[in-house]
C-alpha cells in the first residue's frame, strides 16, 4: 500500500484522475444536456443516445475505481485484490456497462430500422451480461482480446449497415467515423484494464484521443441541443 | 406528400391551437389536424397526459383546448429537436 499523499501526487495517478474526470463530465453533460429534448419529445432515439452516455459515465467511474485500487495497492490485476469477489464484481460491473454503452449507442442508430422492437434491448442486455461474465470467468488474455475484437467487429458490422441506409451520406460519414473511433478507443480502454501492461506505451495517446472524441461529441450535442 | 412523423403531427396539432389564439374547440381541431378521428383521439389523450394541452370549460359549458406552458415550450424547441435527431441520425 502506498502513502496516500505520494500516491495522489504521482503523475500516473494525476493523469488517470484528469482523464476520468474529462470523460465522466463529458458523458454526464451529454446526458443532462439532452434531458429537456427527451422530456419534450419522448423520442426513443434520444432516449437510447443519452442512456448510452449515462452508461459510459458509470463504466468510466468503475474503470477509474479499478485503476485506483491497482495503483494504491500496487497490484497488476484486480483479481489479485483480496477478497477476490470484490475484484470480480467491480470488473463485472465495468464490463457490463462498457458493453451496454456501446450497444445503446448503436441501438440509437438502429432502433427505427429494427422496427422499434424494444425486445431487442433485452437481447443487448443479455449479450452485455455474457461478455461481462466471460471477462470475469476467463483469465486468458487471448480470450479477452478475442472477445473485444468480436465486440468491435459487431460495432463495425452494425455501424456499416446503418451507414448504408443513412439518409445523409456526408453528415452520416462524419458521425459514423466518430462512433467507430469512439468504440475502437473504448475497447482499448477495456483491454488496458483486462490485459495489464499490454498498451502501456500507448496509454497517453489513448487517453488524449479518447478525451478528444468525447469532447467533440459533447461540442456537437451542446451546439445542436441549443444549450 | 410524405407521411408525417409523430413529432410532426404533434407540432401541427399544437400549432393549430396556437394560431387560433390558444383556444379552439375539439371538432375544428380534429378537422384542421388532417388525421383520422381514431388517431386524433390517441394523440389528444397523449397530449393531455403529457400536459402539452389542457381542456378549458367556459361559462356556457363549452369545451375549448388550450396550450400549456409545456406545449409552448415544445413548439419553441421543435426545430432543435428535429435538428438534433437529424444530426445524430437517431
Amino acid at each position: 500500500m502506498r502513502p496516500p499523499l505520494e500516491f495522489l501526487m504521482s503523475p500516473q495517478m494525476g493523469a488517470e484522475l484528469i482523464y476520468s474526470f474529462v470523460i465522466i463530465v463529458c458523458s454526464l453533460m451529454v446526458y443532462y444536456g439532452t434531458k429537456e429534448l427527451y422530456e419534450l419529445s419522448s423520442y426513443k432515439g434520444i432516449k437510447y443516445f443519452r442512456q448510452a452516455f449515462l452508461f459510459f459515465a458509470i463504466a468510466y467511474f468503475f474503470r477509474s475505481f479499478i485503476k485506483f485500487v491497482l495503483f494504491y495497492f500496487s497490484i497488476r490485476e484486480i483479481f489479485e485484490f483480496s477478497p477476490r469477489v470484490f475484484g470480480s464484481l467491480t470488473l463485472f460491473i465495468f464490463m457490463y456497462f462498457s458493453s451496454i454503452a456501446i450497444f445503446y449507442l448503436l441501438y440509437s442508430l438502429m432502433w427505427k430500422k429494427w422496427n422499434g422492437n424494444s425486445k431487442k434491448v433485452y437481447l443487448l442486455h443479455g449479450i452485455a451480461l455474457i461478455i461481462a461474465a466471460l471477462s470475469v470467468i476467463s483469465r486468458n488474455p487471448l480470450m479477452h482480446f478475442g472477445l473485444n475484437a468480436l465486440l468491435f467487429l459487431l460495432v463495425v458490422f452494425i455501424g456499416y449497415n446503418s451507414y448504408k441506409s443513412s439518409k445523409s451520406k456526408t453528415k452520416g460519414h462524419n458521425l459514423y467515423a466518430i462512433y467507430l473511433l469512439l468504440s475502437l478507443f473504448w475497447i482499448f480502454n477495456i483491454i488496458d484494464i483486462l490485459i495489464p501492461n499490454f498498451l502501456e506505451n500507448f496509454k497517453l495517446f489513448i487517453y488524449l484521443v479518447s478525451s478528444g472524441i468525447f469532447l467533440l461529441i459533447l461540442y456537437k450535442v451542446l451546439k445542436k441541443s441549443g444549450n | 406528400m410524405a407521411k408525417r412523423g409523430k413529432l410532426e403531427i404533434i407540432r401541427d396539432i399544437l400549432k393549430i391551437i396556437q394560431e387560433n389564439h390558444n383556444s379552439i374547440k375539439p371538432t375544428p381541431l380534429l378537422r384542421k389536424s388532417n388525421i383520422s378521428s381514431i388517431r386524433f383521439k390517441e394523440y389528444f389523450s397523449e397530449l393531455i397526459e403529457k400536459e402539452f394541452i389542457k381542456e378549458v370549460v367556459d361559462k356556457k359549458e363549452e369545451k375549448f383546448i388550450s396550450l400549456t406552458d409545456k406545449g409552448f415550450k415544445f413548439l419553441e424547441k421543435y426545430k432543435t429537436i428535429v435538428s438534433f435527431i437529424d444530426e445524430f441520425e437517431l
